[in-house]
């Protein structure tokens, strides 16, 4: 029978053992050392090649990538200009978080429960001294206290600001929009009270426990 | 001559003949009917009509019907025989726990059965890629670990300490299908995350099933057929490492490239296009490597060279595309197909074929049976590859032009578009004949009854000589 043909499609003949395949793949691998400095020139094209692609992909990747931010959907966009906080007015954020927390008890009337929780319509103690308005919400309130010539035995005002024991945990602006919406409301005309406000007691005052009537009657 | 051909036959193929076998015929078979779904799939893009009225082959169904055909019936079988196969020869040990492969191909293809049924009867998810329904994709998971279980054994117990490029990519694509199928399972049928990380994660599974897992099986064909056919060590070897590394590390953050304009932040798509133009440097390294097969003789590095002419072009398509200013264009149209096509048909069938046009003989002991169904199937496959991706390349360029002008209907985009689709649906029958030709012959040749119809003698191959390079 004659030699077949090395490409007959039937069969395809192969041109090396498994052997020597590994084997001189093995020996390429540029083991040997380039003592007679026979650099080749494809791996210094390629060198440069890849390092344009890098830098290329890099740039782009530093211009177009909206500072990783997930609220960016414009490539173009940059988070500081792009998604800079809207400035939000104090009286809606106020008005959202007092119909979320505080009207199961001061109501939405604002007139409270006789005898069981104190009015803040009309009340001295919300028109009247910051000072005082605010401690009450960042740390909370226990035991008698007199509101609009009534008497409440044992008001139990909740601990809302950052502060240790706090279950809202709100920060100085939420008390903030809320303690000036509250200033304002039911016929309410009280000035607003700022976030800095509510920063400078809570620094000055630090961690405490809640306060009490004769306690926040001494302050100004 | 009997010492030559029990050379180069060692007992390394015949034993593992039943598994590969079984795995390549079905795997031949459903590419002959995603063949089949997809040709129904493109005439009813021109004719709505048609299979309208029949709730099974409604077109969205019938489109995941042939897309699951193809990468789980096809490219899954096929890939798992070729990578068992070399991992194999070059560990240079018989195939043990071949019981497993078996066991593993039956579920598989019970699996895949039922899941097509579940999925024309309307059950199918709607995830790309992932279209099975998802009570049937656990069992699918189980099945292919107990598939690969050979692979793993041949690796982990090679008998030479040196490993080579076409080792890599096949022990990767085995190791990282289960991690994309499973974590696709998780994040988007079992415990679906929500809102826009469904279409991240959607993306990250449909490209990875490419990148990770299709393309490393194609290229470990590919690096191992070179070199054993033309006996020539690889050019520039020492860079195939890098390429194979920038593949997997860059190759799965390409998903995002699918969500250009989307309403995910601009990040995760910025990424996906620095990725696909990263890859660049891996389509680079893979090109010096395998330059060797373009031009030669013999019809299984003219599969691989063709295979490898897509690969780099579906890649340099992929840089491409993945800009947001051509991506205006391009996406959601049939350019989109014509890239997957490219991707699939283009590299991975057209290696794969090459691969059992190499193996088939050595695995059976005896030759093909017939030169002109080789060639026949070669010009099919090649002629309709071609016309099929570049009529819906056309196509996708007229719709994506037309789509960008508010003045033209959708009406007139259909007729505009029409000329091209039925260009594609012409290849798409093409290619199911090819298709067919070949599993037939694979059938015939492997059949026992035609044991001793050829005589053609293995040679013993010669040692390699390691080059200068």
């Amino acid at each position: 029978m004659s030699a077949p043909s090395p490409h007959d499609p039937r069969l395809e003949q192969a041109g090396a053992t498994d052997e020597s395949l590994l084997a001189a793949h093995e020996q390429a691998l540029g083991k040997k050392p380039d003592d007679k400095a026979h650099y080749k020139l494809l791996p210094l094209a390629l060198l440069f090649i890849f390092s344009g692609i890098i830098f290329y992909a890099g740039t782009y990747l530093n211009h177009y990538s909206g500072g990783y931010s997930a609220a960016v959907f414009d490539e173009n966009g940059h988070p500081a200009a792009g998604a800079a906080p809207a400035k939000i007015d104090p009286l809606v954020l106020g008005k959202k978080n007092y119909e979320l927390v505080c009207t199961t008890c001061h109501q939405a009337t604002g007139l409270g429960v006789p005898g069981v929780y104190p009015p803040l319509a009309g009340s001295e103690w919300v028109n009247g001294s910051e000072e005082r308005m605010i401690r009450i919400v960042v740390y909370g309130l226990k035991g008698p206290l007199h509101v609009k010539g009534a008497n409440f035995g044992a008001a139990a005002m909740p601990v809302f600001g950052k502060v240790a024991g706090s279950g809202y945990n709100w920060n100085d602006e939420k008390i903030a929009a809320v303690l000036s919406y509250v200033r304002q409301e039911w016929g309410n005309k009280s000035a607003p009270i700022t976030a800095d406000k509510v920063a400078a007691i809570r620094a000055k005052e630090g961690d405490r426990k809640e306060w009490a009537q004769d306690e926040l009657l001494k302050l100004p | 001559m009997n010492t030559a051909s029990q050379a180069e036959v060692s007992e390394i193929d015949p034993s593992a003949r039943c598994t590969l076998t079984l795995l390549i015929a079905t795997a031949l078979f459903w590419l002959v009917v995603s063949g089949v779904l997809a040709l129904l799939n493109f005439i009813q893009a021109f004719t709505p009509t048609f299979l309208a009225d029949c709730p099974l082959f409604t077109y969205g169904r019938l489109r995941a019907l042939q897309e699951t055909a193809f990468l789980y019936g096809w490219a899954a079988n096929a890939g798992v025989a070729v990578a068992l196969w070399l991992l194999a020869r070059l560990g240079g040990a018989p195939q043990r726990s071949l019981n497993w492969t078996r066991a593993g191909t039956v579920f598989w293809n019970v699996g895949v059965l039922a899941g097509l049924i579940g999925i024309a009867c309307g059950e199918g998810s709607s995830a790309a890629g992932l279209h099975l329904p998802g009570y049937i994709q656990p069992l699918l998971l189980v099945a292919f670990g107990a598939m690969a279980v050979p692979g793993v054994l041949a690796w982990t117990g090679r008998s030479r300490p040196v490993t080579f490029a076409a080792q890599w990519y096949a022990v990767a694509a085995l190791f990282l299908f289960p991690w994309l199928f499973s974590a696709a399972q998780v994040t988007l049928l079992c415990a679906p995350v929500r809102g826009v990380l469904q279409a991240i994660a959607g993306g990250w599974f449909v490209q990875g099933l490419w990148t990770l897992w299709l393309a490393p099986l194609a290229l470990a064909a590919a690096y191992y057929l070179l070199p054993k056919i033309t006996g020539r060590v690889i050019p520039n070897y020492d860079f195939a490492s890098f390429g194979f590394w920038t593949l997997l590390v860059v190759g799965g953050w390409t998903g995002g490239r699918h969500l250009v304009g989307g309403p995910v932040p601009a990040w995760v798509v910025t990424v996906a296009i620095v990725s696909c133009t990263l890859l660049l440097i891996h389509y680079l390294v893979v090109a010096i490597n395998l330059r060797g097969a373009f031009g030669q003789p013999g019809v299984v590095l003219k599969f691989v060279g063709f295979g490898l002419a897509a690969y780099l072009l579906g890649g340099l398509a992929d840089a491409v595309t993945a800009m947001r200013s051509v991506a205006v264009l391009t996406q959601f149209t049939w350019f989109a197909q014509a890239q997957s096509q490219l991707a699939l048909g283009g590299a991975f069938s057209m290696i794969v074929f090459g691969a059992i046009y190499f193996l088939t003989p050595r695995i059976t002991g005896q030759a093909w049976l017939s030169t002109p169904l080789i060639r026949a199937h070669y010009a099919a496959a090649g002629l309709g590859t071609v016309v099929l991706i570049g009529s819906l390349a056309a196509a996708g360029w007229v719709q994506g032009h037309d789509l960008a002008n508010a003045s033209v209907s959708f009406a007139d985009i259909a007729v505009h578009t029409r000329p091209w689709l039925q260009t594609a649906a012409a290849a798409q029958a093409l290619l199911v004949v090819g298709n067919a030709l070949f599993a037939l012959h694979f059938l015939r040749s492997v059949c026992p009854c035609n044991a001793g119809a050829t005589t053609l003698p293995f040679r013993q191959p010669p040692t390699m000589e390691a080059s200068a390079s």
